[in-house]
């Protein structure tokens, strides 16, 4: 079985579970969370950077899922985005609090990476991500930083610009043409 | 601001998906997005072409005991969820309910004989009261009760009017009982002239009532009416 054909069938997968989901079926939620927790958590956990915060912040969003499995069909989206899309927001919620912001500045003092570490390569991002990682490679350097620095981590511009000693307003700039270079692109 | 450039919306769209897009502004870009569908369209839109730098993460498997929280959420929330059918089914059988207790009181009002109320008391100026004068709730009764001070007149019937207001022709209600009590149906006419009239009277006729339709012997009484529904 080819990448795209498993792929595929995972996607099958899971919007069937999410709409049984909507139909109360509590098993679906399961194994929803067998299949995607561990992506979710990765994600939310590079944000969060504390384990309980982002584990808490999971539940919530399994949560979420559960009281909002109706509104899937509505998105005709993805349903692993979808999914994927519930945590990260989440997680930029909880970073969004006061207190988590001041702790975070605290936090991101003590990490001098400027670069994303710790990334899988695109391969293991399946094949939807080929397209991207194509795209990602027309980047310049810093546009390319500035992107996954806030995508991954999670940082606000200025923590970006704390992070790699630009100014604010240069990596506001370098995320705005990045993000535009990266849409024509996908587009092409 | 304005909100109706596409590539404003656009850029946007992108800041908030990737996370750049913070406080307030966030929080407005969420409610517009809830609320414009061309919005959300853009996100989700930048949801796809974003989404697999997430992907690139590798798994980092919860501890044991996160799930079982969220099972135990979800199940405080189950009887929650699970309360709105049957909240409606419970509204569904108390209607029911109260429908049947409206069906058995009509029915159990159509079998019974109407309830009359007193709508008007006919005296003379002394001694005791002659005629109570009673109708039903749907005007559709008539009923006279000789009262104490009813005394008959040989070669004579008493006869009821209603007075209108508008000064217009009495309206015979029928004749009066010389005791006892008369009861009987009213016409629509005279339902109507009831309605419209603020008196009663009572003429003094030949037996059997006024051959005319109109009072021919003296009025002897006039009763204001009772204010009724």
């Amino acid at each position: 079985m080819s990448n795209s054909a498993g792929a595929s069938n995972k996607e099958e997968e899971l919007a069937r579970l999410i709409e049984a989901c909507a139909a109360r079926d509590r098993h679906a939620l399961r194994q929803i969370y067998d299949l995607m927790a561990s992506q979710m958590l990765a994600s939310m956990m590079r944000i969060l950077r504390r384990r309980a915060l982002a584990e808490e912040a999971l539940q919530e969003v399994f949560v979420s899922i559960w009281q909002r499995a109706a509104q899937f069909q509505g998105t005709r989206g993805p349903a692993r985005i979808w999914l994927l899309a519930i945590a990260r927001h989440r997680a930029i919620d909880v970073l969004r609090s006061e207190r988590m912001e001041l702790y975070r500045e605290a936090d991101i003092e003590s990490l001098p990476q400027s670069t994303v570490e710790g990334m899988g390569d695109w391969s293991s991002a399946g094949r939807s991500a080929a397209a991207l990682e194509r795209c990602f490679e027309e980047l310049s350097g810093d546009q390319r930083r500035g992107i996954e620095l806030a995508f991954v981590n999670g940082y606000s511009h200025a923590d970006v610009a704390r992070v790699t000693g630009e100014p604010l307003g240069t990596i506001k700039s370098w995320i705005r043409r990045g993000l535009a270079s990266l849409r024509a692109c996908l587009e092409r | 601001m304005k909100h109706d450039q596409p590539q404003l919306i656009d850029a946007l769209a992108s800041e908030y998906v990737l996370g750049t897009l913070r406080g307030a502004a966030r929080g407005r870009f969420e409610r517009w997005m809830a609320a414009e569908w061309h919005v959300a369209s853009r996100v989700r839109a930048w949801e796809v072409r974003l989404m697999p730098l997430a992907l690139r993460l590798p798994p980092l498997e919860p501890s044991a005991a996160v799930w079982p929280k969220i099972e135990a959420r979800i199940a405080a929330e189950a009887p929650r969820m699970a309360r709105r059918r049957p909240a409606l089914r419970a509204l569904a059988a108390a209607l029911a309910l109260c429908a049947l207790f409206v069906g058995v009181y009509v029915v159990w009002q159509l079998t019974q004989p109407p309830s009359l109320q007193p709508i008007a008391t006919i005296e003379n100026k002394q001694g005791p009261a002659l005629w109570s004068i009673e109708l039903d709730a749907t005007q559709q009764r008539l009923r006279a009760v000789a009262l104490a001070g009813a005394v008959p007149r040989p070669g004579h019937s008493f006869e009821l009017w209603a007075l209108p207001s508008n000064k217009g022709a009495p309206v015979s209600l029928g004749v009066l009982p010389e005791a006892g009590q008369l009861e009987h149906k009213l016409s629509d006419a005279q339902r109507a002239a009831l309605s419209g009239a603020a008196q009663l009277a009572v003429s003094l006729e030949p037996p059997g009532g006024s051959p005319t339709g109109a009072p021919t012997g003296p009025v002897l009484y006039v009763a204001p009416l009772k204010t009724h529904a």
